[in-house]
């Protein structure tokens, strides 16, 4: 509905014009306060605004109103001053607010004032290009750049709060946010007003690689020896120092909060093969939250895990360069629901890097590479518990090649308990047991695969075909259903080209057989593992049929 | 057709310059000769030589170079006496001068102070004395090791790379870089006549040395100890390569040759796709970077998938390799040289042209990494691939050297000489990837032409008997392009059941296609002046030597590579690589393909300013004993200048300014004995890539690399004692120690990381390298009198080196190992038959190099280890018919493999053949 400028001001005096009206045909008697005259509000930041008024005698506070929106909205009070002005915060930035005061003397109040509009503007924008050393706050009403690599470091805190926006600048290698051991990082946004790292291009042209990343280093535990470079760090030697992140010593280590982030469009590789992750977590202990974090559209892994002990809840992956999740270098944590969905091959930014010549939607590594001192074998070993995940590989014709496309690619000596998890659509398989070290994890008791729905795969297990080994476990005894239901019919909507977030609902649809077969009850070394933090369901997959929504409201799902 | 043509051509050419030109009257011949300090193998100046016998009106003196001739000289036998000033007179007897011919007859007068009397020697005799005299090893002020053209000629070694090979303590890498003494390539450098080359290498200082054939070489010395008139950046050895000089007669020389490799030769081997007038090594052109995708840049803004299709069209449709029969090697050089009056003016000159063509081949190639173990130590095989390499090479080069004297003081020379090289490769290899869980074969085709263009002017003035002023000034000018490198993969899937698939194009891969254009040009310029005076008396002629050198060199390396990817379906995936990307997939409307450029960063330029002077003093404490001191100072300015991927480029501009003391002792115990003592200091420098903190990917070993810009220079002290006895002409035995000690050595190493390794360079704490060298030349006549026709030679080095790596971000198992490239021993020996004539000679040569670490492990892989290989190569010559002379060459007689190790894994493994040669030369 358009409104011209010229019919808005006809509107705006007409309704003037009716309330003073109103106050003729009822006149205040001598106990009724008048409203306040001269309201005005003005925006003093993206999100903020400040409602003055004159003030009127006698009066013991007033009311301030809100309602979004040049017409309609409700009106909902928002403050309760006792003297003008009113500094209302808040708001969301390029939006119209209308503002009205009400008088209250004694018990009476008066009559609404007349209303004020205000337009609040977009962000200021603030370039952080330099590392950030002492304990700093990022507010809502600023749109953040990271230019260049920038390092909270020095045991500082940065806090962000809820929806911020940081953009990794997209004319400057690489721009990534690191937080580096002993530092902080306290981010935690809420349903409603998620952080959202992105791309400091427009939409639309936002493409994978179009920036760096977010990576937290902690103190925690990981199996290969000190030292060992954070893949993409130490390109330069005075802008990307290389980071250690081996040695660690405190798998409850702290390296802050990150609540309802999302992390769009990174994955810049800042050399052949080094790509960013969207989230990198090396060696982050376990007095650490993780919460609600989705990763979009990143050039490599969406979430990836060298070591360290954090937990983490409520993932969210939407189309991944690399792997959804990769977890490896003793990794002891525990992750609960977690989604991971391709549908298409994402397009990187010219020069940032390459897709991945071996997507999977785990891919588990227990120890690889140098310094792993006794090889695959390293200690302590990779035993993550991962339950309750939905892991949908792309589509058929998206991806196809010579490697990669295993639901679930566990080897190199990784142990680790995944549990009440749906794979589906996974072109090679379901899962590959892949490695004699894998395999001796197995019979060791610290690999457990079971109470999982597969849709759609190719094969559940990967066949041996060449010199590398390739392993099963008894699909049967552990309860690994190769069900001959469509993966779409699992859920309440899944579609087939998602437009948006709302596009999708991972609910189990009314005869899903994700409902049930799940593990309700963790005993031995899985319950132990489990401990409080994760708990057994009777459903499979990412989420309770019967509870919230909970990837709903905070996610995004943009091709660019 | 064009390719006879040339050939005959070329003969016809020469034959027209060729004999029948000499301008001799009946009855008459020339005698042409050189005269020399017996002692020091200097050229005397200004010596009067006058003939003795018959015709007593021949008189002349040498000029500067000690050079002198006699035409018109009635055949017979003569005589000649050579005086000079502080020298003992000598009188040499029984020249024989033919008629209508010339002889040369060279001469070595000793110090007053050792003879007085005139010596009466024969001219046999005498020949014996003046290659003693120079004997570059017995009359170096320093530790020297040279290899002769006459020693080159009895081998069957095509290069200098191979030539060098033969000299103690040497080994070479990949046929290519010297190890002197256990020591890496950076701490070699290599001259041409003095003057520094550049390297055409994008990720060393190094110059490879199968660049110079050996048809064109006089000499290659390795001078292993420092003394201040040499640049003072390397510790295991100083190669300088000398060009042909001009011989004292007229002289033409054809050769030819023609080679069979056991393995390559009538044997299906794979042969690269031909572009442009490759094998005269100028295929470059025809391959370079499609205009299209220069102009794209950094593909920003990302072009249209039009503007992509036609990127994919514009590339050279060429993938993979057909395996054809191997063709014969075949060789041809010409020679044109002498010394003769142009307009009164006395002039020596060298014409020389060679050209070799070859295929060879990497035969049961294979290659695997190694997999560390739980056991410490123990490894398990993966990424194992197995195949095989064809290559056609192509070595040319050619030298036109001048040199004439300006009255009796002056000389003036110019040295010009052009090599390049092409070698084209077709490798394909199959086996299994690691981390992709699957089968692949890889296709690469790889044409790399590399070239050295050397001009040099020198001069050479002698004021009165006391001073000598030289200078030179060099402008050199390297290259290595290595246009159009193809990698294409395909992938050997099975399906779901595991069952074979078709090939298939990997084409989803940022591996998947890759083209690659690496270009780097050096131009260096080097001026150079010394002066000495002498002032002692000839017996002990105590020296002081001043000298500056000023030297600029500038580089510009460019690298590009492209990686092409594609959406095709499985059935168009399944075709040959030259169908996919025949046009039917990139036409207008379609949109398969997608092309993306791979990281940068070996993009870069480089510039270098070097001053040095120095001050040296040789000075005779007496007639024995030889003191020589002096110092250097050294100063360069570095500028290197890379180009990242993406944002401004990053500059690193070290400046060093050092001065490097010597000090060196030779005792002439007796005659033929000298006991040499050295200490000295030198450094190394870092090279230009090592120092750029841009990460990039190398374009020959494909590593993923990291510069320093905080690499120090390194300090080396060296410390040599030989003891060195010529029993006979052309004998000798000796014996020496060295020992280095480093400070700051620049290593290579491996840092561990979350991805993908990295190697990068960092200062070790601390090195040393200390070894015993033993080197003996001798006639087997003391033996046996039966075996006075035989000749032996033998060189051995054992050596040690530690090098402590220290703090730093190194992967490593051990701080302290061996030096890479140190092995612990290098042995080459060799027996010569030669007829009483010397017409007829046969050589057998064994060289053998010990296990050494070619690559420092990344923990807890032990080191990478290249093992011993056995190298038989025989050698003889024979007279054919007057002028004609045969050779026949067998290289590599056991067809010994090339081999490198890791633990129990093999690294790498080939089989070259062995290579069977005859040839003919025509000397009229």
């Amino acid at each position: 509905m358009a409104i011209s400028k010229g019919s808005r001001w006809l509107l705006l005096a007409g309704t003037a014009l009716a309330m003073v009206a109103c106050g003729d045909e009822e006149p205040g008697g001598n106990d009724t306060p008048n409203p306040p005259s001269g309201v005005t509000v003005n925006a003093t930041s993206a999100v903020a605004a400040r409602v003055t008024f004159s003030p009127v005698s006698g009066a013991t506070g007033y009311l301030v109103e809100r309602a979004e929106g040049a017409t309609g909205g409700t009106f909902a009070q928002v403050g309760t001053p006792t003297a003008p002005p009113f500094d209302d915060t808040g708001l969301s930035p390029q939006t119209t607010y209308r503002y009205r005061v009400t008088t209250v003397s004694g018990g009476k109040q008066s009559s609404a004032s007349a209303e004020a509009t205000v337009t609040t503007p977009d962000r200021a924008l603030t370039v952080i290009n330099a590392d950030i050393t002492t304990s700093t706050t990022w507010t809502a009403d600023k749109k953040y750049r990271l230019t260049g690599f920038i390092h909270v470091a020095n045991g500082a805190t940065l806090t962000i709060e809820p929806g911020t926006i940081i953009e990794g600048d997209f004319n400057t290698v690489g721009s990534s946010l690191f937080v580096l051991r002993g530092a902080r990082l306290v981010a935690n946004g809420t349903a409603a007003k998620p952080i959202v790292f992105t791309s400091s291009q427009p939409v639309g042209q936002r493409k994978a690689g179009d920036w760096g990343g977010l990576i937290l280093v902690g103190n925690g535990i990981i199996n290969r020896t000190a030292p060992v470079i954070l893949e993409g760090t130490g390109t330069n030697t005075t802008t990307n120092p290389a980071i250690d992140y081996a040695g660690g010593t405190n798998n409850a280590d702290a390296s802050g909060s990150l609540q309802y982030v999302r992390v769009e469009f990174a994955g810049y590789a800042t050399a052949p093969d080094a790509e960013l992750n969207s989230f990198t977590f090396a060696a982050v202990g376990s007095g650490t939250t993780l919460d609600y974090l989705q990763a979009l559209n990143g050039l490599d892994d969406s979430f990836e895990w060298f070591g360290g002990a954090v937990d983490a809840k409520h993932l969210v992956s939407y189309n991944a360069g690399d792997d959804h999740f990769d977890i490896s270098e003793g990794y002891v944590g525990r992750i609960q629901f977690a989604i991971a969905y391709q549908q298409i091959q994402v397009v990187p930014r010219p020069a940032a890097g390459n897709v991945s010549q071996d997507p999977q939607g785990i891919e588990n590594d227990g120890c690889s590479g140098a310094n792993c001192t006794a090889g695959q074998n390293s200690q302590p070993y990779n035993v993550p518990l991962i339950a309750n995940f939905t892991l949908v590989g792309p589509p058929a014709g998206v991806n196809t090649q010579g490697s990669g496309l295993v639901g679930a690619m566990l080897r190199r000596g990784t142990g680790g308990f995944y549990v009440n998890g749906h794979i589906a659509r996974w072109g090679r398989a379901a899962l590959s047991l892949r490695d004699q070290p894998t395999l001796d994890r197995i019979t060791g008791g610290q690999l457990l695969v079971n109470n999982l729905l597969l849709t759609e795969n190719a094969v559940t297990f990967q066949p041996q075909t060449g010199a590398t080994i390739q392993g099963t476990v008894d699909a049967t005894a552990n309860a690994i259903d190769a069900n001959a239901a469509t993966t779409a019919s699992v859920f309440t909507t899944f579609p087939t080209a998602p437009t948006g977030p709302a596009s999708f609902d991972w609910t189990p649809s009314a005869a899903s057989a994700a409902r049930t077969g799940g593990l309700a009850t963790f005993t031995g070394a899985l319950a132990t593992k489990a401990g409080t933090v994760v708990t057994g369901t009777a459903y499979r997959g990412a989420a309770d049929p019967n509870g919230p929504k909970w990837w709903q409201g905070w996610t995004n799902y943009a091709e660019n | 057709m064009t390719k006879r043509l040339w050939w005959f051509g070329l003969i016809a050419g020469m034959s027209l310059v060729g004999p029948g030109s000499t301008l001799a009257q009946t009855g008459v011949g020339r005698i042409v000769g050189r005269v020399v300090d017996a002692a020091q193998g200097v050229p005397i100046g200004g010596a009067v030589v006058e003939l003795v016998g018959p015709p007593t009106a021949f008189r002349t003196t040498t000029g500067v170079d000690g050079r002198f001739a006699f035409q018109g000289v009635p055949a017979g036998e003569v005589g000649l006496r050579v005086r000079m000033i502080g020298y003992g007179p000598k009188l040499v007897t029984g020249v024989r001068v033919p008629s209508d011919g010339s002889v040369t007859q060279d001469v070595s007068l000793n110090a007053e102070s050792i003879q007085l009397e005139e010596l009466n020697v024969t001219a046999e005799a005498e020949r014996g004395s003046v290659a003693d005299a120079l004997n570059e090893q017995q009359n170096s002020v320093g530790v020297v090791n040279a290899v002769t053209a006459e020693e080159i000629a009895r081998s069957p070694d095509g290069d200098a790379a191979a030539a060098v090979q033969r000299v103690s303590g040497v080994s070479v890498q990949d046929g290519k870089f010297v190890f002197v003494r256990g020591l890496g390539e950076r701490y070699t450098t290599t001259s041409l006549n003095g003057a520094r080359i550049p390297s055409p290498e994008p990720e060393r200082k190094v110059v490879p040395l199968d660049l110079f054939p050996s048809g064109l070489l006089q000499s290659i010395t390795t001078a292993k100890t420092f003394t201040p008139d040499l640049p003072g950046d390397f510790s295991g050895a100083q190669v300088n390569i000398r060009t042909r000089e001009f011989p004292a007669n007229r002289q033409i020389t054809i050769s030819t040759s023609t080679g069979f490799n056991s393995r390559a030769t009538s044997k299906d081997i794979l042969r690269a796709p031909n572009a442009g007038l490759e094998w005269l090594a100028l295929g470059a052109s025809d391959r370079s970077l499609p205009g299209l995708v220069r102009a794209a840049g950094r593909f920003e803004p990302a072009p249209s998938q039009a503007e992509v299709n036609a990127m994919v069209g514009s590339f050279r449709n060429a993938w993979s390799a057909p395996s054809r029969s191997g063709l014969p090697n075949s060789s041809l050089s010409v020679s044109v040289g002498g010394s003769d009056r142009i307009a009164g003016q006395g002039f020596g000159y060298l014409f020389s042209g060679t050209y070799s063509y070859g295929q060879e081949i990497q035969a049961s190639q294979r290659r695997a990494y190694a997999l560390p173990l739980a056991a410490p130590g123990s490894v398990a095989e993966i990424d194992r691939f197995e195949g095989s390499t064809g290559r056609a090479s192509v070595l040319l080069g050619g030298l036109v050297n001048l040199s004439t004297n300006i009255g009796s003081g002056t000389r003036i020379s110019v040295n010009t000489s052009y090599n390049r090289t092409a070698d084209n490769d077709a490798r394909r290899e199959v086996g299994e990837s690691e981390n992709l869980g699957g089968r692949f074969q890889i296709d690469r085709l790889r044409y790399v032409e590399r070239t050295v263009l050397s001009a040099q002017v020198q001069g050479e003035h002698r004021l009165g008997t006391r001073h000598l002023i030289d200078w030179s000034a060099s402008r050199s000018a390297v290259g290595r392009h290595e246009p159009d490198r193809s990698e294409i993969v395909y992938s050997l899937d099975v399906d779901p059941q595991g069952n074979p698939r078709p090939p298939a194009w990997f084409s989803a891969s940022n591996e998947g296609a890759v083209r690659t254009f690496a270009d780097l040009d050096e131009t260096a310029t080097e001026t150079a002046a010394n002066y000495s005076v002498m002032l002692g008396r000839p017996g002990r002629p105590h020296q002081i030597r001043v000298g500056g050198l000023y030297r600029r060199a500038d580089r510009d390396a460019d690298n590009r590579s492209y990686s092409i990817a594609a959406t095709l379906p499985d059935a168009a995936r399944e075709l040959a690589p030259e169908a996919i990307f025949d046009g039917r997939f990139s036409g207008p409307g379609q949109s398969y393909f997608r092309v993306t450029p791979l990281s940068a960063g070996g993009t870069y330029t480089a510039q270098d300013r070097q001053v040095a002077g120095y001050l040296m003093v040789q000075y005779f404490l007496s007639s024995r004993l030889e003191l020589l001191g002096g110092a250097r100072v050294e100063r360069s300015e570095v500028d290197v200048t890379t180009e990242p991927t993406v944002g401004a480029p990053v500059s690193t501009r070290p400046r060093y300014t050092d001065v490097l003391p010597s000090l060196a002792l030779n005792f002439r115990m007796t005659e033929t004995q000298t006991l040499r003592l050295a200490a000295t200091q030198t450094l190394s420098r870092p090279e230009y890539r090592e120092l750029s903190p841009v990460q990039y990917r190398e374009v020959i070993g494909g590593e993923n690399i990291l510069g320093n810009a905080d690499l120090k220079r390194a300090l080396i002290r060296n410390f040599d004692a030989r003891w060195e006895w010529y029993p006979n002409p052309a004998e000798v035995i000796s014996v020496g120690v060295f020992a280095k000690r480093f400070s700051d050595p620049i290593e290579r190493v491996y840092l561990a990381t979350s991805g993908t390794r990295i190697v990068s360079f960092l200062n070790a704490e601390s090195g040393a390298n200390y070894g015993v060298e033993v080197e003996a030349r001798k006639n087997l006549r003391f033996l046996s009198a039966r075996l006075v026709n035989f000749s032996g030679h033998f060189n051995g080095t054992v050596m040690r080196s530690r090098i402590r790596i220290g703090d730093g971000l190194s992967s490593r198992l051990n701080d302290e190992r061996a030096m890479v490239g140190q092995a612990p021993y290098v042995i080459n020996t060799g027996l010569t038959y030669t007829s009483g004539s010397g017409a007829f000679s046969a050589t057998a040569l064994y060289n053998v190099v010990g296990r050494r670490i070619v690559n420092a492990a990344e923990a807890p892989l032990p080191d990478v280890y290249e093992k011993p290989r056995h190298l038989v190569d025989l050698a003889v010559r024979f007279p054919v018919l007057a002028g004609l002379r045969g050779k026949f060459d067998v290289k590599n007689l056991f067809d010994a493999a090339f081999e490198i190790e890791q633990g129990t894994v093999t690294r790498e493994y080939y089989r070259t053949g062995r290579v069977l040669s005859v040839g003919l030369s025509w000397q009229p």
